[in-house]
């Protein structure tokens, strides 16, 4: 039994550590897309891209806050022009290291983009196996519901 | 009667005809918006005993929303007169048998108990959707504000709405596309 865990444990570090030697692409701090290509071999290549965000961009008058606190604008759950921009393309919403937020903002936006979600208001930003039309879901959830931002409990 | 206090007092007297679209809209709110339509409360010469309520057309009751997760919380209760005849239903069960109920029971219970509650709900049309009888739509000559604007959806603004709308953060380099 105890060789048997042992042999495990080897495997599981000969795993990480491979793993550790493939995932370059955290470690190399670059926007990229992996692109595979497979006749006879397999190609993956990096390519950075731009996120096209840089014209649009509203000019931050407070940099010692985050981009929320700083525009002072009182975000509601149906402004989903503004909620899509801190989502990832299957609707959940980017991690803080990502988004730069403080730690209420990222909280209440994250609030918002569950609320938004809920409403049926972005129905095409979900995992590709899922309903995207909010009519197609069971039950009570396919009925349309709005949501009061004073529900939102952060300190 | 001269001819001016004549048509003064049709006027007076005239059932107007409201419409009111309640997609995205409260019934609960919303209800107590329409019975003031419904019994002539809007008007300088109202009076209980004074027979003198509008007609109003409420569309797209279907689509009424409610706040959070009322619908599973909201509960009706209606009892046969029978020993164990009682029985609970969800606003959301409800709403799939007949979604003209939650908006005609929201009104209903927005009025005084009289007898005339029963006279007044006669003058409340509600449909489903936006197909409405010809012989009804042609009196309409009011439409009466909604509550709350309706949402509206991403996938319904242009795409280049979307990449032009002012952005508040950029996306740092480190960020892969998925
Ligand atoms: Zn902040």
């Amino acid at each position: 039994m105890n060789t048997l865990l042992k042999c495990v444990q080897n495997f599981r570090f000969n795993v990480f550590k491979q793993t550790k030697h493939l995932s370059i692409y955290p470690a190399l701090r670059v926007k990229e897309i992996q692109e595979k290509e497979t006749n006879n071999e397999l190609v993956i290549s990096g390519k950075i891209l731009e996120s096209g965000r840089e014209p649009y961009l509203l000019k931050n008058e407070h940099p010692e806050a985050c981009p929320v606190c700083a525009s002072g604008l009182q975000i509601k759950h149906t402004d989903v022009l503004i909620l899509s921009q801190f989502m990832r393309s299957t609707g959940g919403m980017l991690p803080r290291r990502i988004t730069g937020l403080c730690r209420r903002s990222q909280k209440y936006i994250s609030s918002l983009v569950i609320m938004a979600n809920k409403a049926g208001l972005m129905p095409h930003l979900k995992p590709a196996n899922s309903h995207k039309d909010p009519k197609m879901r069971r039950g009570w959830k396919k009925y349309n519901k709005y949501f009061y931002e004073s529900t939102i409990k952060i300190k | 009667m001269s001819q001016l206090k004549r048509v003064q007092q049709w006027a007076t007297f005239a059932r107007v005809w409201h419409i009111y679209d309640a997609a995205w809209q409260n019934p609960f709110q919303s209800a107590e918006l329409l019975k003031k339509y419904l019994m002539g409360m809007h008007k300088p010469i109202y009076h209980p005993m004074n027979d003198c309520g509008d007609h109003v057309i409420v569309i797209n009751t279907a689509d009424v929303a409610l706040p959070g997760d009322e619908w599973k919380k909201r509960v009706y209760f209606h009892h046969t007169g029978y020993p164990g005849g009682a029985s609970w239903t969800l606003a959301w069960e409800l709403h799939k048998k007949n979604p003209t109920m939650v908006m005609k029971k929201a009104v209903y219970n927005s009025m005084d108990r009289s007898l005339q509650r029963r006279y007044t709900m006669e003058r409340l049309h509600l449909y489903p959707d936006a197909n409405v009888p010809l012989n009804l739509l042609e009196n309409v000559s009011n439409q009466i504000k909604q509550l709350r604007p309706k949402p509206k959806r991403l996938d319904e603004y242009k795409e280049e709405e979307v990449r032009e709308f002012p952005k508040l953060i950029d996306l740092p380099k480190s960020y892969i596309v998925e």
